[in-house]
């Protein structure tokens, strides 16, 4: 294959993957306006979750520089497998709907978003060293809001864990739900060899290692895997498909129109 | 040297009266301190129960831009509580209440938000009616009390005024891109615009106490919490929204609406005040509903509230 | 309302400067469990549309302020004795002596005495 081609090609599945991850992410966050365990923090997680939104909205982006269509067909117009994010994601926040008798767990949205913020942080230093520049770039923007999701999520994790019995408890229990799916996150799909040979990112094994090294200083056991589906390769649970209908429902109620 | 109660209030009096603020530690008469306590706090929460019908639309909104405007506004709406509620709850402290008791009054019926956030927000519309003219309404009423003579909330009001600035102009975008939009666009707009005229009006609280046999404003305004009437502020928003609503091309469902150049007022037709009154307290379309939600969130997060307040936790993060 | 959930919701004052070089200056409170938790909502709660370049947060009951009483009685003190107020007189006696009397920037400095 002519080796532009290919460099293209995995680079735009990776740019995919990264946009995915945090637009889901942002939009699980945003359905817990209005309903965090206190009203201050309410206000600091909207920030979290607008980051994540604004930083998805600079992937989807740099697509549509590189001819992939416009932004807002991207995000409202692709169906569930073409989507590129872990189905960690994707998850819900909780059982119910955003809406009708939520009942999220506080517990596993501190420990998806903590880890997830550790192996985004760790995927996008290995971007920073070397990769296509203007993806550099964006990556350079994004990392300067990394260190306060960092140190947020941080904070919540370790209170919580080393606080009451039924706070360790509930912990735990989230962090063996995120543990299944956390391979997902690190995993580069079907040309993902290729992704780290033509220098886009480093591999996944090296990525991992590093997001291990950095969580064992809490000194927890754990075990990635990947349960369900196949995020990378567009194989998705139900709740992807539940999720864009939401967010997609008045985009595509008037598909022509300016909004 | 003792201090009669007389001398106390008088001093206080003319302190208001010379346009000095009062601040959370001074002496304040127990009527002044409730009528804050109870306007504030029911301010605080307005905010706090307002930003649910509008995360209704964050992840439902027809672009990622707009998307996170809404998402920075219902931030700031939950941030305007948060600062409202710092204000009574300083207020509350030598009460010995706290935001707890907020919460629990909230969820018995005893404190009350305003009309409007109790309403139906069914569509994107809305979404954008929501942004303009409610608003708009509470841009208004919040101007006016900037000059209150209560030094926190005057402070609060002043963070909350310039942010509502960028609010206004939010939802102004939404408005004008659905007037200017298609066909379907446009009478999404005019369905919204026809649901929520009377609940617009309603905002404001009525004339007098004629309408629902209550009114705080005659004691708010002795103690100079507020310096214009519920009329007043009305027909200010009327002067500025009735022109706009109209030169967009859209209809106000009220076909006695018109201005009347020689008492310099404009008529309308008085929006049903018992209809007002059974809002209020808890019968709104959405009442039960957001109660509930905000109820049932309250809950659901109690072991993060215990497991961060035992003296463990607190001792070993000091 | 149990006791546990009372210590949730303490109150911290958060006092900020703009730049560097500014002064810190109180700004508003908010309710936390603790300083760590209050030190992390306090920059998205009330500068997430500002620059601030340092952010300090202090539990309230470790801060000592002045009553009613006191506030009211810092302004009936005059020192005149501390301002350059009572000096005004001087200018027309340096006069007398046919000299310029000496400007504070002369003193300080910065002027061309």
């Amino acid at each position: 294959m002519d080796e532009s081609i290919e460099y293209r090609e995995c680079l735009i599945e990776l740019i995919y993957q990264l946009a995915d991850d945090d637009f889901l992410l942002a939009y699980r966050g945003s359905e817990w306006l209005g309903l965090a365990p206190h009203i201050e923090e309410d206000v600091a997680f909207a920030s979290i979750s607008q980051d994540l939104m604004g930083h998805a909205a600079l992937y989807y982006g740099l697509l549509e520089e590189l001819g992939e269509g416009k932004i807002d067909h991207l995000t409202h117009n692709r169906s569930p497998e073409y989507f590129r994010n872990a189905i960690l994601v994707e998850l819900p926040n909780g059982t119910g709907t955003y809406l009708e008798n939520p009942s999220y767990d506080w517990a596993f949205t501190v420990v998806r978003n903590y880890f997830y913020t550790l192996a985004k942080k760790v995927r996008l230093d290995s971007i920073k060293k070397s990769s296509y520049e203007p993806l550099q770039h964006i990556v350079q923007k994004i990392s300067i809001e990394m260190s306060y999701h960092m140190m947020h999520w941080e904070v919540w994790f370790k209170q919580l864990i080393s606080s009451t019995a039924e706070a360790k408890s509930r912990m735990e229990e989230a962090m063996s739900i995120v543990f299944e799916e956390l391979g997902g996150v690190f995993s580069y799909g079907r040309i993902g060899d290729r992704m780290a040979r033509l220098s886009l990112i480093e591999s996944e094994e090296v990525l991992k290692e590093r997001w291990m090294v950095y969580l064992n200083k809490e000194k927890i056991q754990y075990s990635m895997k990947m349960k369900q589906g196949d995020g990378r390769n567009g194989i998705h649970t139900p709740h992807l498909a539940e999720a864009l209908a939401t967010l997609s429902e008045v985009y595509q109620s008037v598909p022509t129109a300016e909004w | 040297m003792v201090i009669s109660l007389n001398e106390r209030m008088d001093h206080f009096m003319n302190r208001i009266n010379s346009g000095e603020k009062i601040e959370a530690d001074d002496w304040m008469p127990d009527d002044y301190r409730e009528a804050l306590i109870r306007l504030i706090s029911m301010h605080g929460i307005s905010e706090i129960m307002g930003a649910l019908p509008e995360k209704e639309w964050v992840p439902k909104a027809p672009s990622i831009y707009r998307k996170l405007a809404i998402m920075a506004k219902v931030q700031d709406e939950m941030g305007h509580g948060q600062l409202l509620l710092r204000v009574a709850e300083d207020l509350m402290e030598p009460l010995g209440r706290n935001r707890d008791d907020i919460m629990k009054d909230l969820f018995s019926g005893k404190l009350k938000f305003h009309n409007v956030f109790h309403m139906k927000a069914p569509t994107w519309g809305d979404a954008g009616v929501i942004a303009w003219l409610v608003d708009g309404a509470a841009i208004i009423s919040q101007t006016m009390m900037l000059g209150t003579s209560y030094g926190p909330y005057g402070r609060a009001l002043k963070r909350i005024c310039a942010e509502e600035v960028f609010h206004a102009q939010h939802g102004e975008s939404i408005i004008m891109a659905l007037a200017e939009g298609t066909k379907e666009q446009r009478t999404l707009l005019q369905d919204s615009i026809n649901r929520w005229w009377s609940s617009l009006l309603m905002f404001f609280g009525p004339r007098t106490n004629a309408e629902t046999g209550h009114s705080n404003q005659d004691q708010n305004m002795r103690y100079k919490l507020r310096t214009k009437t519920n009329e007043q502020l009305r027909q200010e928003f009327l002067t500025k929204y009735v022109p706009r609503v109209w030169a967009l091309g859209l209809t106000i469902p009220d076909s006695t609406l018109k201005f009347d150049e020689e008492t310099s007022e404009w008529q309308y037709q008085q929006p049903d005040w018992e209809e007002f009154k059974s809002i209020v307290t808890g019968h709104g379309p959405k009442s039960k509903e957001r109660l509930a939600l905000r109820m049932r969130s309250y809950e659901m997060n109690s072991w993060v509230r215990e497991a961060l307040g035992t003296s463990e936790v607190s001792n070993v993060a000091r | 309302m149990s006791h546990k959930d009372s210590l949730f919701y303490e109150v911290y004052e958060v006092f900020s400067k703009k730049t560097d070089t500014s002064s810190l200056q109180h700004q508003f409170s908010l309710l936390a469990p603790n300083q760590e938790l209050a030190f992390v909502m306090a920059k998205e709660n009330f500068f997430r549309r500002e620059q601030v370049a340092d952010i300090w947060v202090v539990k309230r009951d470790h801060i000592k302020r002045m009553s009613q009483e006191e506030k009211e009685a810092m302004k009936h003190l005059e020192k005149n004795y501390r301002e350059t107020k009572g000096y005004g007189y001087l200018k027309k006696k340096w006069r007398q002596y046919e000299q310029e009397q000496l400007t504070e920037k002369d003193i300080m400095g910065g002027g061309e005495g």
